[in-house]
């Protein structure tokens, strides 16, 4: 028994190495992917403490496509960049918004775009390829994500087998490997304008359902208030921002105003400034969504040109820049 | 729990160290603790069925006791029904019953009489197949008195529940695996590392091999009327390597694992794909089930000791009931049946008992003979699996129908480049298996064949293709028989 322990353990130390090597090359490579919505690209910026910003963007994929981060930069003389995760709530907000805080200087301001499903709760780790280079020994990361159906504890602790039956999702991982595909990055400071027309998303969801009830996460919305409460003791501005949404989408929802309602006392509470655009006329344009939800490329820029100028009102009268 | 799942790789160490280090000489507490083990490994598929496990236990281990206690022939014979009665009444109920009753529908709807009775929403619990048939050879052998039924519950219950051959097989024999329950089991290096190497091999057929031809399977099969005839071949082929990946895989990795707590269980493929005829082939795929049948049907029919038409009606009823065993579905049926057919001339011309050793034994190449002849029993073979694959009767023979009209001879050469990969992973489990072809399985000989530093790179190699290659991790297709 002792020669079979001895040599097993010899065998998995080995083993450990050869898949650490692994894991290191291959992360490597991953991090300089544009896939998974660009998510590497802004999580790269995070880690390379890349980023001393006066305007932080959080948010869902409706902040990562709606503000238009040079739009802002160049109209606010202000340096800004979105960080909207695509297809995510508040609750991974959060973890990006810590580890943004943790490699780089906190901003001036932090502008979060709230919507239907900010403080909703989603069971499944949609776009879960985005951690693949950073899960080794993250345990930060590892208990964000351990109510998600996504990955298992171990996979954050031995080497390599996280990429275990992930060779056909990661399609671009060989051609990042032999560097034969040059791809430009799929965000601008975080932002993408998605130049699309208006999609089947919406008739197909109708198809389904005649209308939808959100369901808020009593621990999200706690974890909300605490993430004002924080932001107010760095003395981090912070502004809530409903973006524009389609107003059939809007009627969609059930029970709308009941989560409207919760950012508004959120923003009387803490005296947030709490800025509503789902009555604003770009909500009732159809041409300039591409589903109910969000915004085309031209939608996006004449939203982000109205937010500046609302935005510069209130940094008139309320931000000391 | 699957065993290519990260949930099993905690487990079986986990087990494997308390069952060794805290319970080493204590048999009782040892059988006690791989009840347990079993218990919590099958609870983690689905608790609910838990219950059927106990109820089949303790029905066998009472008709056992009772048995042990009866002389008279009828009073015998009717607790051998009660035990028949009640391990095929739960198979029966869970696996065939909707399928009786579509039957009967339909039967009556023929006959112009419409009958509308209530279908149930049945979940068939995982390994029911082959844990009644296990159970059953216990009482039938303590019935024919060739096994002293056993008093020791725990050991009983642990036999009937070992986790490694639990959900999958191989269908052990209580005259087997019984007797080792009894007997303090010292460990041995050669037979834990053999296991391991077993477990590695498993894993690569199923989740190298298997899972990746899956793919593609079912992008074939699911798209029957969109692929040309050579890539339904191509599809049929692959399925073939997908259900040996599969099943010879679960039973690599079932083998080793029991070896590594001190148990053998039974080989149960024995490198089925280099038979040289249909008779070789069912000596060598799915041994347990086939011997299973042999013993305790085709041989109390009369075996093949009458007239020939009688010999060949109990071939027959074995293949048939064989498919059927495999799933409520006519599909299986007919893949007994056409396996039957394949068998039949063999046992007319006496040539069945032709090829016992495997091919080529103690050689390096095979003659072409030999090659012709497993290619051919291979093409068979292959071709009644599409029925075992197919969704309906009316699915496999459209696929069948649309192989050979579709523009067989037509190469489509681009999609064959586009499976390249799998392909090739194919050829390295031929050329492999082909080298370990003389043992128990692939990997056994790797030991004396090369030293310790080449061993371990051919290890470490198996294990990264494993975690690159590995397919979309399938379930088991055997589980849900």
């Amino acid at each position: 028994m002792r020669r079979f322990i001895k040599n097993s353990l010899l065998f998995l130390c080995l083993l450990y190495v050869i898949l650490l090597a692994l894991d290191i090359y291959l992360s490597k490579y991953l991090k300089s992917s544009h896939e998974f919505s660009g998510e590497i690209e802004v999580w790269e910026d995070i880690y390379k403490s890349n980023l001393d910003l006066d305007v932080a963007i959080y948010g869902s994929s409706r902040a990562f496509v709606h503000f238009n981060s040079q739009i802002l930069n160049d109209s606010l003389r202000l340096s800004t960049y979105n960080f909207g995760v695509d297809g995510h709530n508040f609750w991974l907000q959060y973890y990006r918004h810590k580890e943004y805080l943790k490699y780089n200087p906190a901003p001036k301001t932090i502008i979060i775009a709230v919507d239907m499903f900010s403080l909703a709760k989603r069971e499944d780790l949609y776009n879960q390829h985005q951690f693949l280079p950073y899960m080794l020994w993250n345990h930060s990361l590892r208990e964000t994500l351990s109510d998600y159906d996504g990955y298992h504890s171990a996979e954050y602790y031995i080497p390599f087998i996280r990429y275990f039956g992930k060779r056909k999702k990661l399609p671009l991982l060989s051609a990042i490997i032999s560097n034969k595909k040059q791809v430009k990055p799929y965000r601008n400071l975080g932002y993408r304008g998605m130049d699309r027309k208006w999609n089947k998303d919406f008739e197909n969801a109708k198809k389904k359902m005649k209308s939808y009830e959100v369901k808020q996460h009593k621990p999200s919305v706690n974890l909300f208030e605490k993430f004002i409460v924080e932001c107010k003791e760095m003395n981090i501005n912070l502004v809530l921002v409903y973006s524009p949404q389609y107003i059939e989408g809007q009627n969609f929802i059930k029970n709308k105003e009941e989560v409207v309602k919760v950012f508004e006392n959120f923003s009387d509470k803490y005296n947030l400034e709490f800025l509503n655009y789902s009555n604003n006329k770009i909500s009732f344009d159809k041409s300039l969504f591409y589903n109910s939800n969000h915004l085309n490329k031209t939608g996006a820029d004449i939203f982000t040109s109205t937010f500046a100028n609302d935005f510069k009102k209130i940094i008139s009268y309320r931000f000391d820049y | 729990m699957l065993f290519n799942s990260i949930d099993f790789a905690i487990f079986l160490p986990v087990v494997f160290v308390l069952y060794w280090f805290v319970f080493k000489n204590k048999l009782k507490l040892q059988n006690l603790f791989i009840l347990g083990a079993s218990y919590f490994f099958y609870a983690s598929w689905d608790w609910r069925f838990l219950s059927l496990i106990v109820f089949s236990t303790l029905i066998d281990y009472s008709v056992g006791v009772y048995l042990a206690k009866e002389n008279k022939a009828y009073k015998r014979k009717l607790l051998l029904y009660v035990s028949l009665l009640s391990n095929v009444g739960i198979l029966v109920f869970f696996k065939y019953y909707n399928f009786f009753l579509d039957n009967f529908i339909e039967v009556f709807s023929f006959f112009g009489r419409n009958i509308s009775p209530k279908s149930l929403n049945l979940i068939l619990p995982v390994g029911i197949s082959f844990y009644t048939f296990q159970t059953l050879s216990y009482t039938i052998d303590v019935y024919r008195k060739k096994l002293e039924p056993t008093k020791d519950i725990i050991a009983f219950s642990a036999f009937v529940s070992f986790f490694p051959q639990l959900v999958a097989g191989p269908i052990e024999r209580a005259t087997n695996l019984l007797p080792q329950f009894y007997k303090n089991r010292t460990f041995n290096y050669q037979q834990a590392t053999d296991g391991l190497r077993q477990i590695l091999w498993g894993l690569f057929k199923k989740v190298v091999i298997a899972d990746n031809c899956a793919e593609y399977v079912n992008q074939i099969f699911n798209n029957t009327s969109e692929y040309s005839g050579s890539t339904l071949a191509l599809g049929a082929v692959l399925f073939s390597f997908q259900i040996y990946g599969d099943f010879s895989g679960y039973s690599d990795i079932a083998i080793g694992t029991s070896r590594l707590f001190g148990f053998n269980l039974m080989q149960n493929f024995a490198f089925p794909y280099f038979s040289r005829d249909i008779a070789e082939f069912w000596r060598r795929w799915h041994i347990s089930l086939s011997t299973w049948f042999r013993d305790y049907v085709y041989i109390p029919l009369g075996g093949s000791r009458g007239s020939l038409i009688k010999t060949i009606s109990n071939v027959f009823i074995i293949f048939i009931v064989s498919g059927f065993w495999h799933g409520a579905n006519w599909t299986f049926i007919i893949w007994g049946v056409l396996n039957a057919l394949y068998f039949l001339p063999q046992l007319i011309l006496k040539t069945n008992r032709n090829n016992i050793e495997i091919v080529a034994k103690g050689k390096l190449f095979l003659s072409l003979r030999e090659f012709f002849a497993i290619s051919i029993t291979f093409c068979l073979t292959t071709l009644a699996w599409v029925f075992f694959r197919a969704e309906n009767f009316n699915h496999a023979i459209a696929y069948l129908s649309s192989m050979i009209t579709n523009g067989a001879s037509y190469l489509d050469i681009n999609i064959y480049w586009q499976y390249k990969g799998v392909i090739g992973l194919i050829i390295t489990l031929i050329i492999i298996e082909w080298f370990g072809r003389d043992n128990k399985h692939a990997l056994e000989a790797l030991v004396t064949k090369l030293n310790r530093p080449l061993r371990y790179t051919f290890y470490y190699l198996i294990i990264l293709v494993i975690i690159w290659y590995s397919g979309k991790g399938e379930e088991f297709i055997y589980f849900q028989f």
